[in-house]
C-alpha cells in the first residue's frame, strides 16, 4: 500500500459511516419524497421550504463533518498554540508537500462531490431556482482548503486560532456574497474560488512545515519579562506568596487564559480603526459605524477566547479545591480578563478618534444626543450600553464552561455542530419569516407565549441545576441560596433600567420583565460545577 | 501506627467490554511502603485514580483518610502528594511561580525543605518548566508532591522513561518519605528492581485482579524453589506471564 492509499484509508475506515449514513438518508428522503408528495413537489429554496430543509440541514452538517475531519479538527486541540495536525502523522516517512497536499486533495474531493450530489439530488426531485453546478463545488472545496491552512497553522497565542480561521473565512464569504450581488456569472464565481485551493495549499505546506519541524511561535514572550537568564533571576523579586488557596487559583486562570482576549482585542481593533483613518470616512454614519463594530469586536472575539477557558487537565484536577471553588477562580479570570480587554478598547478608542481627526464627528453628534435626551439620560445610556456590551463580553467567556468542562469530547464536538447548524439554519429561517406575512402574524399573536415559554424554560433549566448541585453537594447550599439571591437582584435591577429607558405603552412590562430574566446568565454558568464535577469523578 | 490509610472493597471498574478493575479489595496501613505492580494495562493506574478521587466506584467503595475521596476531594487530596507518569505540570510556570502556586494549597507547606530539595535537584528557579528537560520535570514534580510532607505519598510509574539518575532521586525521595515516621507511600511500577529495593508491601496486579497482596518478604519465602530465593521479577512472570499450555495466568497465585 502507497502512503497516498493507507492516508485515504485512514480516513475512509474512520468515517465510513458517516457517509454511508448521509447516503441512506438522502436516498430514503427522496424515495419517500416521491411516494408521499409525489413527483411534482418542487423543493422551494426562494425563500426556503419545509421541504428545503430536509436537504439543507442534513448536508449542512455533512459538510462541517468534513471540514472537521479533513482539518483533523476533530481530534485536534483548537485552542492551543501547536498545530493541531496529528503528530504522528508528522512523522512518517513522507514529503511535507504530500502531508499536506494529500488530506487536502481528499478533502476537496469529497466536499466537491457532496456538492455535486446534492445538486443533481435537488435537480432531479426538482427545484425552484437554477441550481448551479460547478462554483459551490469550488467554493466548498475553497473554504475547507483555507480551515484546513488555517488550522494546521502554529500561533504564538493559545485560542487564536479559531478566530483567525472565523475572520478569514467571513472575508472569503464576504467575497462571494459581494460577487453575487453583482450578479456575477458562474465561471468568474469559479475563477473566484479556484485559484484560493492551491494560494491555501501553499500556507498549509507552510504551516505543516513549521509544526514539522517543532517551531511553535511564543508571542506572550514579548509581553513578558525574560525570565529564563542568569540576568533576569538576579533582577527577578522574590515572588510574593498566594493569601489563598482560592488566589492562586485565580493567578493560575489569568496566567493560562486571562491574557488571551485582551491580546486579541489589542491586535484586532487597531486593525478595525484603520477604517477612521481612510480619507472620506470622516462623516457621521462611517464613523458611528466604525465604532458599533468596533464595540462588538470583544463580545464576538470572547466566544474564541471561551475555547481555552473552559478547558481542564489532570493537574488542575488534583488541586485540593472543590470543583465549585475551581469554576469560581475560572469566572473571577475571566472577569478581569473582561476588564483588561474593555480598558484596552477604551484606551485605543478615543486615541484613534483624535489622531484621525474624527472625535469632533463623534463629539457633535453626543452633544446633539445629549440636547435632545438629557444629561442624565446621556450617561445613564452610555452607562447601561457599556455594561450591557461588558457583560455580553463576560458572558460569552463563561456560558460554554459547562460544555467544554465536562472534558467528553462528544458533548464538546455536538455543542460546536449544533451552533454550526444553528448559524447555518438560522439564515433561510429569518428571511422564511420575512417573507411570509401570515407566520408573522401568527408569531406576532403568540409572542406573550413564546416569551413564557422561554422564560420557563430557563427556569425549569435552573431549577433543574439547583436541584443537582443541592443534591450533589458540589456547591454548599448557602452559597447556592447566595447565588439565587444575587441572580434575582440583577433581574430586578436589569427589569428597573429597561422600564426607565423604555418606557412605553406600546412596550408591554411583562416583555421588559422577561428579556431581564433571559438576559442574565442563570443555568449554564450555574452547570459549570456540576460538568467539572463530572469530569473530574468519572 | 497501624490504622489504615487507605481501604478500598469490592472496587469493579469496567472500560466498555474490559473489566479495569474487578473485586479489588485492598487496605493500605499507616507508614508502609506499598508498591504496585503489573503489566501496562494491569489496572495500576485505575487503582490509583480512584484513589485521588479521579474515577468514581461503578460498584465497592474506596476511602482514603476515612473519606470519600470524590465527596470530599479537598480532604483527601490536601493530604496526598501525587506525582503522575504524565507529569503535566505547567509548562508556562518558572519553578519559583510552581512552588509559590503550591505553596497556596497545602497549609503544612515546608519552605525550608523546599528550597533544600530544589537545591538538591538542581532546579533553576527562573527556569521555565516546559524548558526543563524530562527528567528535570519529573523532580519538579516530585519537588511541589513532597515539600507539604504528605500523610500519603502516591507516585503513578514515577521512572517511566527517566534515566538512572532521576530513578536514584525518586528512590531517595521514597526512602526519606519512609524516614517520616507514619507516612505511607503508595508507587507503581513495572521496575520491578526498583520496587524490590524500597517496597515492604507488594501488590501484584493483572487484567484488574489483585493476584498477590503480601508483605515482599513473606512473597518471596512462599515462593522459595529449592532452597533459592526467587527475584520478584521472575515471580512476577511466574503468576502474570503468558499462560502456557494447560496453565492460566495467576494459577500459581496463593
Amino acid at each position: 500500500m502507497t502512503a497516498a492509499r493507507a492516508i485515504a484509508w485512514e480516513f475512509h475506515r474512520r468515517h465510513r459511516v458517516a457517509s454511508v449514513a448521509l447516503g441512506a438518508y438522502l436516498g430514503v428522503f427522496a424515495l419517500m419524497k416521491w411516494l408521499i408528495l409525489g413527483p411534482g413537489a418542487m423543493i422551494r429554496l426562494d425563500p426556503p421550504n419545509g421541504l428545503a430543509g430536509f436537504i439543507i440541514a442534513p448536508v449542512s452538517i455533512t459538510y462541517f463533518y468534513l471540514v472537521a475531519v479533513f482539518s483533523y479538527g476533530l481530534s485536534g486541540d483548537l485552542a492551543a498554540r501547536e498545530s493541531i495536525f496529528p503528530r504522528r502523522i508528522l512523522a512518517l516517512p513522507v514529503s511535507t508537500r504530500a502531508l499536506a497536499g494529500l488530506p487536502m486533495l481528499y478533502g476537496v474531493l469529497a466536499c466537491a462531490t457532496l456538492w455535486l450530489l446534492t445538486a443533481a439530488l435537488v435537480r432531479m426531485m426538482g427545484v425552484d431556482v437554477y441550481v448551479p453546478w460547478v462554483w459551490p463545488a469550488c467554493l466548498a472545496a475553497a473554504y475547507l482548503a483555507w480551515t484546513q491552512a488555517l488550522m494546521w497553522m502554529p500561533y504564538g497565542f493559545p485560542g487564536v486560532r479559531v478566530a483567525v480561521a472565523a475572520l478569514w473565512l467571513a472575508v472569503v464569504d464576504a467575497l462571494v456574497l459581494v460577487s453575487l450581488n453583482y450578479r456575477a456569472s458562474e465561471w468568474t464565481m469559479v475563477a473566484i474560488c479556484a485559484p484560493q485551493i492551491p494560494i491555501a495549499y501553499l500556507v498549509a505546506r507552510y504551516g505543516v512545515a513549521r509544526a514539522r519541524r517543532g517551531e511553535t511561535p511564543d508571542w506572550e514572550r514579548g509581553t513578558r519579562r525574560s525570565a529564563d537568564g542568569p540576568k533576569a533571576a538576579a533582577g527577578r523579586r522574590s515572588p510574593r506568596v498566594f493569601a489563598s488557596a482560592s488566589r492562586a487559583q485565580t493567578w493560575f486562570e489569568w496566567k493560562r487564559h486571562g491574557r488571551i482576549l485582551p491580546a486579541m482585542v489589542a491586535l484586532v481593533v487597531p486593525v478595525e480603526l484603520v477604517l477612521l483613518f481612510v480619507p472620506g470616512n470622516d462623516t457621521a454614519p462611517v464613523v458611528f459605524l466604525t465604532l458599533g463594530v468596533v464595540l462588538i469586536t470583544p463580545p464576538f472575539l470572547a466566544l474564541f477566547a471561551a475555547a481555552g477557558v473552559s478547558t481542564s487537565t489532570t493537574y488542575l484536577m488534583t488541586r485540593p479545591m472543590t470543583s465549585a471553588s475551581l469554576v469560581a477562580a475560572k469566572i473571577r479570570a475571566s472577569l478581569a480578563s473582561t476588564l483588561v480587554a474593555w480598558v484596552v478598547l477604551l484606551a485605543l478608542v478615543p486615541a484613534a478618534l483624535a489622531v484621525s481627526g474624527t472625535l469632533p464627528v463623534f463629539v457633535e453628534r453626543v452633544i446633539a444626543f445629549d440636547g435632545a435626551v438629557g444629561h442624565a439620560r446621556t450617561i445613564a445610556v452610555a452607562a447601561f450600553g457599556f455594561a450591557v456590551l461588558f457583560a455580553a463580553t463576560w458572558k460569552r467567556l463563561v456560558q460554554s464552561l459547562c460544555i467544554g468542562l465536562t472534558g467528553r469530547d462528544w458533548v464538546v464536538k455536538s455543542a460546536v455542530l449544533l451552533a454550526l447548524v444553528f448559524l447555518v439554519a438560522i439564515g433561510p429561517l429569518l428571511d422564511w419569516l420575512r417573507a411570509d406575512i401570515r407566520i408573522q402574524s401568527v408569531i406576532w399573536h403568540a409572542l406573550p407565549l413564546v416569551i413564557a415559554a422561554v422564560v420557563l424554560m430557563k427556569a425549569i433549566a435552573g431549577a433543574w441545576v439547583a436541584a443537582r448541585l443541592a443534591r450533589s453537594g458540589v456547591i454548599a447550599d448557602r452559597a447556592l441560596m447566595t447565588g439565587a439571591a444575587g441572580w434575582l437582584a440583577t433581574v430586578l435591577a436589569l427589569y428597573g433600567a429597561l422600564v426607565w429607558f423604555a418606557d412605553a405603552p406600546s412596550i408591554p412590562r411583562y416583555f421588559l420583565a422577561s428579556i431581564a430574566i433571559v438576559s442574565v446568565p442563570l443555568a449554564r454558568v450555574s452547570a459549570a460545577p456540576l460538568a467539572l464535577a463530572w469530569s473530574r469523578h468519572r | 501506627m497501624n490504622d489504615p490509610v487507605i481501604e478500598i472493597a469490592q472496587l469493579s471498574r469496567r472500560f466498555g467490554a474490559k473489566d479495569a478493575l474487578a473485586q479489588v479489595t485492598l487496605t493500605f496501613r499507616r507508614g508502609g511502603v506499598y508498591g504496585l505492580v503489573g503489566a501496562n494495562g494491569a489496572g495500576k493506574t485505575t487503582l490509583i485514580r480512584h484513589i485521588l478521587g479521579l474515577l468514581k466506584a461503578e460498584s465497592g467503595s474506596v476511602r482514603v483518610f476515612g473519606l470519600d475521596p470524590v465527596a470530599d476531594p479537598v480532604g483527601v487530596l490536601s493530604r496526598i502528594g501525587y506525582l503522575s507518569e504524565e507529569n503535566d505540570l505547567p509548562g508556562w510556570m518558572r519553578v519559583d511561580e510552581l512552588m509559590r502556586y503550591s505553596r497556596a494549597f497545602y497549609p503544612q507547606w515546608d519552605d525550608v525543605y523546599a528550597e533544600k530539595l530544589r537545591g538538591r535537584f538542581g532546579l533553576d528557579a527562573a527556569a521555565r518548566v516546559r524548558t526543563l528537560s524530562k527528567g528535570q520535570r519529573a523532580r519538579a514534580g516530585l519537588l511541589v508532591a513532597l515539600a507539604y510532607r504528605p500523610e500519603l505519598l502516591v507516585l503513578d510509574e514515577p521512572s517511566s522513561g527517566l534515566d538512572a539518575i532521576v530513578r536514584k532521586d525518586i528512590l531517595g525521595a521514597v526512602i526519606r518519605t519512609i524516614a517520616d515516621e507514619g507516612r505511607t507511600v503508595l508507587f507503581s511500577s513495572h521496575l520491578l528492581d526498583e520496587v524490590e529495593q524500597v517496597a515492604d508491601h507488594v501488590i501484584l496486579i493483572s487484567d484488574g485482579r489483585i493476584l498477590i497482596s503480601a508483605p515482599l518478604e513473606e512473597i518471596k519465602r512462599h515462593h522459595r524453589v529449592g532452597g533459592r530465593t526467587p527475584s520478584l521479577e521472575e515471580i512476577f512472570v511466574s503468576l502474570a506471564g503468558p499462560a502456557e499450555e494447560g496453565g492460566e495466568p495467576g494459577a500459581k497465585a496463593g
